[in-house]
């Protein structure tokens, strides 16, 4: 009777134990599973970003192209498992002496509603600006606009 | 009551086993997934900064020709579009083929150390260095890559040693891994004697591989045995819109040893430096620079021409080198030097020094190494230089570990 008392008092915990700590374990690596597949997801999105903002920025800086307005459209998805995001970026000034005649542009977005964030840094040439603007990967007609001016800027921003 | 207790303890035991098989299987599944997904990352991000490479021509668009230092990173033709690339730009790549070459306190990028008889060694200096092209890219201590820019068609010219009284040249004619039948060749030979140095005969003409894309050209005039003759010759081979160019130069030892030629700078500083057997001899050259034109013309525009000598180096004697100024032509070129002996031996040797990636088909790597890197992606573009079809090859791997556990 004993034993089996002792049996009892053993199992039965360890079993309700597990009842609740496999769930919770298993949730546990779910998220971190679902975190990671995001932020590589939106990782992936913010580099196809830059690079397509540097291409567009090339095609136009050669001092044979004149001044016009160029629209390249973002090939990257509109929606993260269901979320969609949004982005925006800054231009900054290189420390770097090796880089002090450029400018780097760096672009960040940000899941909606789970808050998740990626970034991606491009590096441009002296004579780019930055024009405030949002990106939102859900617009229909999300793209970059590149304007070249007169004087040989290269005006950056989001459209859509 | 004893054996009872002993089942419990076994499927007590059992079960956690089994939990604990079930969590490492759960969560190997899980990293491979996650590893796959960085790996996808890691793809998509090659295939970006390639086109990002090869689709812009940097800043300024004219590095590559005029020596200064880019402050962006591009290898693009600024006078074409598309995938097409500077063969300037190319050259001044700080080159990862092989060891770097050293003279007088100064270090030089190899490109080609005589490789068929073709040098081309850029001082170091002029190069942009592998660091400063991932600073530019942006990708400085997030990821390495390499880059490898190869001809799409292979000329591989060999001399045929069966033929004893005469020249024999063997071309093969390869493209991606298989010959190319009938593809027309038209080739450059500049060739002297060494009874009459200081004449550089020139021949041009034309052949066509057969089906094994093979083709064997007679110069029955030339005999080359004992150094008595050299030549530079160089073929341009064309078949189905695809242009390859390959070359072969005699760069023979003379028993005054040979020349070595070292680029100097972007402005056309050439250094001919006497690479001694004996230190007491002279060696004599006369060197010319020629122009090509995108049809595989001599366009010989007075750039440079030094066959009025003929001049000498002598390591033995305070003259260890010669400096050569030529005017770097916009459609590349070539210099092709000549050097001989003046004793009873009359032994003489050619190089030849392109100006310009894709003149002579030379190949570039540049970059860092792959090797010991956990994942690398890799990506492919079909590129041309000046009208030779070339292979754009780009390894990119992260330099931030990732590792799967469990």
């Amino acid at each position: 009777m004993a034993h089996i008392t002792i049996e009892y008092i053993i199992m039965i915990p360890v079993l309700i134990l597990q009842i609740f700590l496999f769930p919770l374990w298993a949730s546990w690596l779910m998220n971190i599973w679902v975190d990671s597949r995001r932020t590589l997801a939106l990782q992936e999105a913010a580099s196809h970003i830059g690079s397509s903002i540097q291409q567009v920025y090339f095609a136009l800086n050669p001092a044979t192209v004149a001044a016009q307005t160029l629209t390249q459209k973002l090939n990257v998805p509109s929606f993260i498992e269901n979320y969609k995001y949004t982005g925006n970026a800054t231009l900054k000034s290189i420390l770097d002496p090796e880089l002090v005649s450029n400018k780097v542009l760096e672009i960040t977005l940000k899941l909606e509603d789970v808050g998740t964030i990626a970034k991606a840094t491009v590096i441009l040439g002296s004579n780019v600006a930055w024009r405030e603007s949002t990106f939102v990967s859900s617009a229909r007609a999300s793209c970059i606009i590149a304007e070249k001016l007169a004087n040989g800027t290269i005006c950056l921003s989001f459209g859509g | 009551m004893t054996g009872s207790t002993i089942d419990h303890l076994i499927s007590l035991t059992v079960f956690i086993g089994a939990l604990l098989v079930f969590i490492s299987l759960f969560n190997q599944t899980l990293q491979t997934a996650i590893l796959y997904q960085r790996q996808r990352y890691l793809a998509t991000k090659c295939n970006d900064l390639l086109d990002n490479i090869m689709l812009n021509p940097g800043i300024p668009s004219d590095w590559g020709e005029s020596g200064n230092v880019p402050i962006g990173f591009g290898l693009q033709d600024p006078k074409f579009t598309h995938y097409a690339l500077s063969p300037f730009s190319l050259m001044r790549l700080l080159s990862f083929a092989g060891n770097r070459a050293y003279y007088n306190g100064t270090w030089y990028s190899n490109v080609s150390w005589g490789v068929n008889g073709g040098y081309l060694f850029l001082r170091e200096s002029e190069c942009v260095s592998y660091d400063l092209a991932s600073k530019l890219l942006g990708t400085n201590g997030t990821y390495g890559f390499r880059l490898t820019i190869m001809p799409t068609v292979n000329v591989t010219i060999v001399e045929d040693q069966s033929a004893a009284d005469h020249l024999r040249l063997n071309i093969t004619v390869i493209g991606q891994n298989s010959p190319l039948a009938g593809a027309s060749i038209k080739y450059l030979l500049y060739r002297i004697s060494a009874s009459i140095p200081n004449f550089v005969n020139f021949t041009t003409g034309m052949a066509s591989t057969d089906a094994l894309g093979f083709a064997s050209l007679e110069f029955h005039n030339m005999n080359v045995s004992q150094n008595k003759m050299a030549y530079v010759f160089i073929a341009r081979v064309s078949a189905g819109g695809l242009y390859g160019v390959g070359y072969l130069a005699r760069n023979a030892v003379t028993n005054a040893g040979t020349i070595v030629p070292y680029v100097e700078n972007s402005n056309g500083t050439i250094l001919l430096v006497h690479n001694p057997v004996d230190s007491n001899a002279a060696l004599h050259f006369n060197a010319s620079f020629y122009v090509l034109s995108s049809n595989f013309q001599i366009a010989n525009g007075g750039v440079l021409n030094i066959t009025s000598g003929p001049w000498l180096v002598n390591y033995g004697d305070g003259k260890p080198s010669f400096v050569l100024q030529i005017q770097p032509p916009n459609n590349g070129g070539f210099l092709v030097v000549s050097y001989w002996k003046e004793d009873g031996k009359n032994e003489c040797g050619m190089v030849v020094v392109p100006w310009g990636i894709g003149i002579i088909g030379l190949s570039i790597v540049f970059g860092g190494d792959s090797a010991g890197q956990g994942w690398v992606a890799t990506d492919i573009r079909q590129v041309a230089v000046r009208g030779i079809a070339y292979q754009a090859r780009l390894a990119l791997w992260s330099l931030e570990s990732y590792e799967m556990m469990g």
